[in-house]
């Protein structure tokens, strides 16, 4: 009689254990441990973070994102990446995309991404953007180009209309500029930085027909470089207070809570500036492409597998599947319904009835407008973190004033490349 | 017996003393080395290069500032605290009762209690030309916003303004407590006499606490050594390189910009002998 029970005991331990490892297997479970990400913060991941059980019951294990701002999460991840390696998912973009895979610091994606999460469902340019020497390395959370927003009731009431050219963009801002009833007429980034300060500035010097090398050697030393200072330093006697050596959170800090009449920034502003819990201007924007010669700063930042905490093939997959779960089109909707225009990149999901019912047709069509000036600004090499950087130290010099000479401040970063290049 | 004695307090130095000796050493001297290689973070490999690091250094114009700035900030934030710190010590010894002394210094260590970090973002908001508390007034009164952050003139000193809000009232703390401590029959004579109290103090007790003083101020002056996170929370070493010490400017090298760590090394180098020495000659000249 014992024995009968016992055996049916061990029996029934024996079923409910092949059908737990079953459920698993048929999960799809390649996680033993805890999947961790070095990101920046953004809503879509926040919202990503509500969902850890359904990741769980996927791969067999939880995830954990530490979030630094962009420059801290660069410097964070270059210094991990390279050394200890504590992070399977680095948070990567089009600035050191180049280091993070000429270093083998990433390994390549497709070769741990599930196919029935669809790659090629990425925008054209997203996936262009992810690819390093023929090979990507990256699934994106968020990118595009350029886009210029401005306050439709302030433009009204001075009698101007949307500038389309640089010079009607000069004038405009020159006639709204108003600190005294609190009005500032544009806000850039004057914090020193390849995606900084350098980044805004970029389409002056590209719009104006600017090269980083020609045939190897450096050829930024032009006029085109030149005038692009020039220019970016006239308008910046009109960029809102805390913006000369502020980025993207006080630049867009600042137009968000009603005190700048224009601004160009990373297509995603467009979005946020229509979400009544950020913008206080949800009524009086308007969206229209950078205004010409300006070419608009094509990005796109994703997840990439990182090679030195993921040791074998299994902790590659994990780290593959966490990537392409986590910017799967599932999880787009999810950020659609809540909102998040800005982090949207897939193909179906733009073209869905869900994304026009959600924001109408002006900014959908000014997104598809800003596709033909979105171009590479930056150039495309490893060392472009250093040659930016180094950019944007004597930039920052010059908007504030610490030095005025910019042809001499050329002169000075020309030396540099060319020392950078010879090593 | 004797021998016993004699050896037992080398068994108690000896565990600390290695322990020690390899937490400074090792990495001083792997610095060192590093700092005479070609390495950097994006590549496996590296060679010997001799002293071509250090030659470069001084042909760099940002680590020439960085030095010149790192002076600036020692000078500015060590006479700050010092001066503060003795001026608040002594006012509150003559000024205040008892109690009103012990509720003074309960708040008064509320700011070095604070985290730096912390600290540095607070102060940071309070600073911002828009919103900031500390540039309301200026606001109020000439209706333009002021960016003391954002100039290359005022963001240092805005800066060790912080450092001594943190520090100055800590030390002020510890200049009350070693005015306290001193014999009160010098005091006593000197008033009997019709001494004016800052006659007291300038000829009298601060004298009497020259070498405590002086120990404090080196405390001061290495502790200034370690404002990185202030500095780097509070203006990354901006605007432009107008606050970039050489802490910030190696870490800038090394992790930031370029992934350079042994020019990053020899600069930590190079730093660690300037304040041996410097610091050397200073403490013998005080001490004489």
């Amino acid at each position: 009689m014992k024995n009968t029970l016992t055996g049916r005991v061990a029996s029934t331990a024996i079923a409910l254990i092949a059908l737990t490892s079953g459920v698993a297997m048929a999960q799809g479970a390649v996680c033993t441990d805890t999947v961790k990400v070095l990101a920046q913060p953004r809503d879509g991941l926040t919202l990503l973070e509500d969902f850890q059980d359904e990741f769980k019951a996927l791969s067999g294990a939880g995830f954990q994102i530490d979030y630094l701002n962009e420059g801290d999460r660069r410097s964070k991840s270059q210094a991990d990446a390279s050394t200890t390696g504590n992070y399977n998912v680095y948070y990567v973009d089009e600035a050191n995309l180049a280091l993070f895979a000429s270093s083998g610091w990433i390994a390549p994606l497709m070769d741990h991404y599930p196919a029935e999460y669809d790659f090629a469902d990425f925008d054209d340019g997203r996936q262009k953007t992810a690819t390093y020497d023929g090979v990507v390395y990256f699934a994106p959370i968020l990118g595009g180009g350029d886009i210029m927003v401005y306050r439709k009731d302030l433009l009204d009431a001075a009698g101007i209309a949307p500038p389309t050219t640089l010079e009607e963009l000069k004038a405009a801002v020159e006639k709204l500029h108003n600190p005294d009833a609190g009005i500032y007429g544009i806000a850039l980034r004057g914090k020193r930085g390849s995606g900084d300060n350098v980044w805004r500035w970029m389409p002056y010097f590209k719009g104006m027909g600017g090269e980083w090398f020609v045939d190897g050697k450096p050829a930024f030393n032009s006029q085109a470089a030149i005038d692009a200072t020039t220019t970016y330093l006239d308008l910046f006697k009109y960029s809102a207070p805390g913006t000369q050596t502020g980025s993207w959170d006080e630049s867009t800090g600042a137009f968000l809570s009603g005190q700048v009449a224009i601004i160009i920034e990373s297509a995603p502003l467009a979005g946020i500036t229509l979400d009544p819990s950020k913008s206080t201007v949800v009524d009086s924007v308007g969206f229209l492409p950078p205004p010409s010669p300006l070419t608009g700063g094509g990005f796109a930042h994703g997840f990439a597998i990182g090679t030195k905490a993921n040791a074998d093939d299994a902790a590659l997959d994990c780290a593959g599947l966490w990537a392409a779960w986590a910017t799967s089109k599932e999880n787009e909707m999810r950020r659609l319904a809540a909102g998040q225009s800005g982090e949207l990149n897939r193909k179906s999901v733009m073209g869905s009835p869900e994304f026009s019912a959600a924001f109408g047709t002006a900014l959908p069509e000014a997104l598809a407008a800003t596709a033909s000036k979105t171009a590479v600004n930056f150039w495309q090499d490893a060392r472009w973190p250093e040659l930016g950087n180094q950019w944007g130290i004597i930039l920052e010099e010059m908007i504030t004033g610490q030095r005025t000479d910019v042809a001499a401040g050329l002169v000075e970063l020309e030396e540099f490349a060319t020392k950078l290049v010879a090593n | 017996m004797m021998q016993h004695r004699q050896s037992l307090p080398f068994v108690f130095l000896l565990p600390t003393m290695a322990i020690l000796l390899v937490l400074a050493l090792v990495p001083t001297i792997y610095a060192i080395i590093i700092s005479l290689q070609d390495r950097t973070l994006s590549a496996p490999d590296a060679g010997y290069i001799g002293f071509q690091n250090y030659i470069d250094l001084f042909g760099d114009r940002r680590f020439v500032n960085a030095l010149w700035v790192s002076l600036k900030w020692e000078v500015i934030t060590v006479s700050s605290t010092m001066i503060m710190a003795i001026g608040l010590g002594v006012l509150m010894f003559e000024a205040a009762g008892p109690r009103l002394r012990t509720s003074l210094c309960l708040i008064f260590l509320i700011p070095v209690l604070l985290p730096r970090v912390c600290a540095a973002f607070v102060w940071k908001f309070a600073f911002h030309p828009l919103y900031g508390v500390v540039t309301y007034p200026y606001r109020a009164l000439t209706g333009q916003p002021l960016d003391l952050l954002s100039s290359p003139t005022e963001a240092l000193f805005a800066v060790a303004f912080v450092d001594l809000w943190q520090w100055g009232f800590f030390f002020a703390v510890i200049v009350l407590k070693l005015l306290e401590a001193l014999p009160p029959q010098p005091m006593e004579a000197a008033r009997l006499d019709n001494a004016r109290p800052w006659e007291i103090h300038a000829y009298i007790s601060l004298p009497m606490l020259r070498a405590p003083l002086i120990s404090l101020m080196f405390v001061k002056m290495i502790e200034s050594l370690r404002s990185f996170d202030l500095i780097f929370v509070m203006t990354r070493g901006g605007p432009g390189t107008s606050t970039e010490t050489l802490d910030m400017y190696a870490f800038s090298q090394g992790f930031i910009e370029a992934g350079k760590i042994s020019y990053a090394s020899s600069m930590a180098v190079v730093m660690m002998l300037v304040t041996i020495v410097v610091f050397t000659i200073l403490w013998k000249r005080l001490k004489a």
